[in-house]
């Protein structure tokens, strides 16, 4: 119950603060974008975490949503809330038919094979100009605002949807981690022989959890391609701009928990915005280095996430209590 | 009634036969022990059984199903599991999670847990339900792997050596164990390299050596078997020499 309470807390907490932020400003943008890189790094928790497979190809999913519903709206002018669920049912596919010959690798052969197909979508997307505009890329029309058009005015509206899709993904997230789906994911990671002699459908787990992490990645490509209003393949296919971001925002907040995509999110995108800001024009990659410098501390501080700091905190705190 | 038939299975391993038209048949609620010296086959005979390991050759069937092509998770489905020699344990999960995955395969999540609870329970392990699987001592995580292999209300049940490194009181639980699920309609094989214990607790016992079957029959039988004696102990001088 106390865990509930705090749970609602926080989520009105963040809910109040795009009131505080200046709506046409640049800090309700990068909370924006926090919120849903948060959300996309739990969607990737579903495969990455539970199932242990760190997959490194996301991107191809996340970019499928974001064309499919930019591509629905510019060539038929179909709601991007109805493009989103295309964009959902596309990419759950094409996660299906990418985990049909990779989930059978583990480790870095896994993580290559992802790496790969994400980059293949890449270059289609370049190359295939008469429906994604190639290297140009597209520019989401504007269209009268209303909440049935997904368009706004201004970007509070875009910070509340996006906080839904954190809370919603994150519940899904926590659904399955709780349910007969997360016990059977933790055998197959732990041991998939074992697994399947005491009953699980190795094969059949592996799927599902990839095409629901795919499908909710991709529709969140949807929510993205409003947000930011242009896109182009490198950006939404790309590996270190999407896949290799939402993994290490899983991984530096807490691989396989629901808090700790939140809070790596809440530590990544922000610096990146802040460490841009001050050093990019001091000198060229001087802000990536530092940024660089910083996430290799913290995975050395903490090997595990952030999430480890909570953990050790309450021992700490149980154990003064007790004395 | 015949509860599992096995016709000339036969497994290859590069240049090993692993195993070899091995045949025998299994009644329901029997105990038979499956004993032979080291790379006999025995641990390929249960993966083999229960799909883990494709046979090149022959047919095993589980209460009238033919099992060829199956997964292993079917092969539970049908009522067949087993544990692992070198137990094969979810470490970093708890005790009660271990086996409660095992019975999601007919329960949903809360049924499955006072499942699991309660094979804990009939291998004494209740108390450490909560303790990750991982930490516990050798002998107590065999234990685990038998409440786990239990959970999915196995008609057959294969042990692989469970009683190793038991002390004798727990080997005398283990053994107990194993003949109250006899009494419950558990069919059981069971592989052991502690003789006393097998020739104690089985109806019947199965020879194998060098993937072929030795022998097939009581356990009086069995150890007056001269082939058994001479695959098993050595030639008779060295037999003698012990």
């Amino acid at each position: 119950m106390k865990r509930w309470l705090a749970l609602a807390a926080v989520i009105v907490a963040v809910a109040l603060l795009p009131l505080l932020l200046d709506p046409r400003g640049y800090w309700i943008r990068v909370f924006t974008f926090t919120l849903l890189f948060a959300a996309m790094a739990q969607a990737w928790n579903i495969v990455g975490g539970l199932a242990n497979q760190t997959s490194l190809g996301h991107a191809a999913f996340f970019g499928i949503g974001a064309y499919t519903s930019t591509v629905l709206l510019l060539k038929f002018g179909i709601s991007p809330w109805l493009g989103m669920l295309a964009g959902g049912a596309l990419g759950g596919l094409a996660a299906l038919v990418i985990a049909i010959p990779t989930m059978r690798l583990q480790g870095h052969y896994f993580a290559l094979a992802t790496l790969a197909f994400g980059e293949v979508m890449r270059v289609i997307a370049n190359v295939w100009t008469s429906l994604t505009g190639g290297p140009g890329g597209l520019s989401v029309p504007f269209v009268p605002p209303s909440l049935a058009a997904y368009s706004f005015k201004l970007l509070r509206p875009h910070a509340y949807i996006a906080l839904a899709a954190l809370v919603v993904v994150t519940a899904i997230f926590e659904i399955i981690r709780r349910g007969a789906m997360g016990y059977r994911l933790r055998a197959i990671k732990q041991n998939p022989a074992a697994a399947e002699v005491i009953g699980v459908d190795t094969t059949r787990v592996k799927l599902q959890a990839a095409v629901i992490s795919g499908a909710l990645i991709a529709m969140l490509g949807t929510l993205y391609a409003q947000v930011a209003v242009f896109f182009d393949p490198d950006t939404v296919f790309g590996i270190a701009s999407i896949s290799i971001r939402i993994a290490l925002i899983a991984i530096i907040g807490g691989v396989g928990t629901a808090a700790g995509p939140i809070l790596g999110a809440f530590f990544i995108i922000p610096l990146e915005e802040v460490m841009n800001d001050l050093l990019s024009s001091r000198a060229a990659g001087l802000s990536q280095l530092v940024f660089g410098v910083i996430l290799i501390s913290v995975i050395l501080w903490r090997p595990r996430g952030f999430i480890t700091v909570f953990d050790s905190l309450r021992a700490r705190l149980s154990r003064s209590g007790a004395s | 009634m015949t509860m599992l038939d096995v016709r000339k299975v036969s497994r290859r391993f590069g240049g090993l036969q692993a195993l070899s038209e091995v045949t025998f048949s299994v009644n329901q609620g029997e105990i038979v022990g499956v004993i032979g010296p080291n790379g006999a086959g025995k641990t390929t005979l249960f993966s083999t059984l229960v799909g883990l390991i494709r046979p090149d050759a022959g047919t095993v069937t589980l209460d009238g199903k033919n099992l060829a092509g199956l997964k292993p998770h079917t092969v539970a489905g049908l009522g067949m599991t087993k544990t692992f020699q070198n137990v094969a344990l979810f470490g970093e999960s708890s005790v009660l999670d271990n086996v409660l995955t095992a019975g999601l395969l007919r329960h949903g999540v809360d049924a499955a847990r006072s499942e699991a609870l309660h094979c804990l329970d009939r291998v004494g392990l209740r108390a450490v339900a909560h303790k990750e699987a991982g930490n516990l001592s050798f002998p107590e995580r065999a234990r685990v792997e038998l409440a786990r292999a239990l959970c999915t209300a196995p008609k057959v049940l294969l042990l692989d050596e469970v009683m190793a490194a038991l002390n004798p009181a727990e080997m005398r639980e283990i053994m107990q164990l194993i003949r109250s699920l006899r009494d419950d309609g558990v069919t059981l094989l069971v592989v052991e390299h502690h003789m006393r214990a097998i020739m104690n607790v089985c109806d019947r016992i199965l020879v194998l050596n060098f993937g072929r079957l030795l022998a097939d029959g009581t356990p009086g039988q069995v150890a007056s078997d001269p082939q058994v004696i001479e695959a098993y102990l050595g030639r008779p001088a060295e037999a003698a020499r012990r």
